[in-house]
């Protein structure tokens, strides 16, 4: 572990029409690293998690996760050790908490023609599925959510958040990418966010970060990597990125895009 | 025998509507080759209908998937004018391939369905189809609340998200489109094997209006909501001549104060007032005790 790499995209671009989301940019994860991703609204985080994932495609650039190739679609990706949440929760909401988490536990299965089927039967046939509620229930307890049968309708934001997280975690993933995880959260779902991240790296397995709160990803990650309109402009130490010129004139200075 | 036929086409719409979200309306085709399955293997190949039985749902499956491929790009009215016109057109196909099917006339006076030498009574049927139907349902409910309904069930609201955590979801939209295609493929078969005829005429789309009600009517939640709807809407459609030969009409209005009564469906109504039930006997016996 320590120095082997996990992730690696190699100058990535995406434009939507002709406005310019992402240009030229690097990125490298190690494992057991956490990986923070900063920038005010709008610099290309999320572009660039979504690139990552496969739920957009990139007009130019290469990635690879573990030495293999990622540029498959999205369930493809999953299957090769991704996660992801959303910046905007995607919730079953008529689903229960715990079937919400159970879809990270069940999908790698049903990534192929033959385990879908395989799925189907097993399911109308099959043995109960006892086995997979017990790994969803341990995983909610870790995170310390409880009363797992309420629909996800009745969820506040930080909660949804939180199983979210869960759904994720339930993938046991190589790369956790993590959409502003604590927007909307109470202090109960940042320390179990946080819980998340440090037990992804315990295993040894990276964690990318996204946020616009500095401050807040600063005191959590090893590295940090600072975007704005669509170019890398800092990767390095959370504190010198803290202390750069560029995040003084990007948050403080002259302001190239509003802040929220 | 005519509500065992509507609870398995309901259970057969069952799959992809309420739990996927793609309303397929081709399930009188379907039906249609179960049926002629069974009238094809006895009367033509001279085989038992149960070969008939096992081969429809194979045939319907895999047509459902290729519909479903063809019109996966469609979705809400456009899939549903879709799947019709295929459906109108698979009877007229059937009407007018005298080799195959019969033609117009079809295939009229089919021996009675056998297993190996016996020869079940009128109500021995009757109660294997009922038998068949709640173990059909059965399976259907095991489904739902399985993994793979889980994710069937989430990708309907949230695609994007059941995709990123590693599911196929053209791939299961299709499988529940093929087990959908299969249910209602074998309603085909049992109606078939009961009045022992099929014609181009005994699988219409007027089969698809009623049956997809049924799971509306009997609650929208569950399988067994649709053997409750399909016995409702069978009623109705049968037994109530308060306006001579008007059965469609009546289930029409019927559906609507139904709806409007109990918006959760019978289903719902038995379930809300047991609550009530079971509330007000434990207040009487907090008052006693």
């Amino acid at each position: 572990m320590g120095d082997e790499v996990l992730l690696v995209g190699t100058d990535l671009h995406k434009a939507y029409g002709g406005v310019v989301a992402l240009f030229g940019v690097n990125l490298r994860l190690s494992a057991g690293e956490i990986l923070g991703l900063v920038g005010p609204n709008g610099a290309g985080k999320t572009t660039l998690v979504d690139l990552i994932s496969g739920t957009q495609k990139a007009d130019k650039g290469e990635l690879m996760l573990a030495n293999r190739r990622l540029d498959g679609p999205a369930s493809q990706r999953a299957g090769m050790g991704l996660a992801r949440t959303f910046q905007r929760p995607q919730l079953a909401l008529e689903l229960s908490v715990l079937e919400n988490i159970m879809v990270g536990r069940a999908g790698r299965r049903h990534g192929s023609a033959g385990g879908v089927i395989w799925g189907a039967a097993r399911g109308m046939f099959g043995r109960a599925v006892r086995e997979d509620q017990l790994a969803v229930i341990a995983i909610a307890e870790e995170l310390n959510l409880d009363r797992l049968d309420r629909p996800a309708r009745d969820l506040t934001l930080g909660e949804q958040r939180l199983v979210e997280v869960a759904r994720a975690l339930a993938q046991d993933p190589l790369v956790l990418l993590l959409d502003e995880p604590f927007a909307g959260s109470d202090a109960s779902g940042v320390t179990g966010i946080n819980e998340v991240i440090r037990m992804v790296q315990r295993r040894g397995h990276g964690v990318v970060l996204v946020d616009h709160n500095v401050d807040l990803v600063s005191a959590l990650v090893d590295r940090m990597m600072l975007l704005n309109l669509g170019r890398l402009v800092f990767d390095g130490d959370p504190q010198e990125c803290l202390s750069s010129a560029e995040m003084q004139q990007i948050f403080f200075g002259g302001g190239t895009a509003p802040v929220d | 025998m005519l509500g065992c036929t509507y609870a398995l086409v309901a259970l057969g719409m069952y799959v992809p509507f309420v739990l996927a979200g793609t309303l397929s309306m081709a399930y009188s085709t379907y039906a249609a080759i179960g049926g002629y399955a069974v009238a094809i293997m006895v009367a033509k190949a001279g085989l038992p209908a149960w070969f008939g039985w096992c081969v429809g749902p194979l045939v319907s499956a895999v047509l459902a998937v290729l519909l479903g491929w063809a019109t996966r790009r469609l979705s809400g009215f456009y899939l549903v004018a879709v799947t019709l016109l295929f459906a109108e057109a698979f009877q007229s196909w059937i009407q007018s391939n005298d080799n195959l099917t019969g033609g117009e006339a079809g295939f009229g006076n089919l021996p009675p369905v056998h297993f190996f030498g016996w020869s079940p009574s009128t109500v021995q049927f009757g109660i294997g189809a009922v038998a068949l139907i709640c173990s059909i349902a059965f399976l259907v409910e095991r489904l739902r609340f399985s993994p793979w309904g889980v994710l069937v069930r989430a990708m309907r609201e949230v695609p994007e998200a059941v995709e990123a955590a590693g599911a196929r979801v053209p791939t299961m939209q299709l499988a529940a489109l093929a087990i959908g295609a299969a249910i209602g493929n074998l309603a085909g078969a049992l109606f078939v094997s009961s009045v022992q005829s099929v014609n181009p005429l005994t699988f219409t789309l007027s089969l698809v209006f009623l049956a997809v009600f049924v799971p509306i009517v009997g609650g929208l939640g569950t399988a067994w909501g649709c053997l409750l709807g399909a016995a409702v809407i069978t009623e109705l459609t049968l037994n109530v001549h308060a306006l001579g030969q008007s059965g469609m009409l009546i289930v029409a209005v019927g559906v609507l104060v139904i709806l409007l009564l109990a918006p959760r469906g019978v289903g719902g109504l038995i379930g809300s007032s047991r609550t009530l039930l079971v509330r007000l006997a434990a207040k009487s016996t907090a008052r006693n005790g």
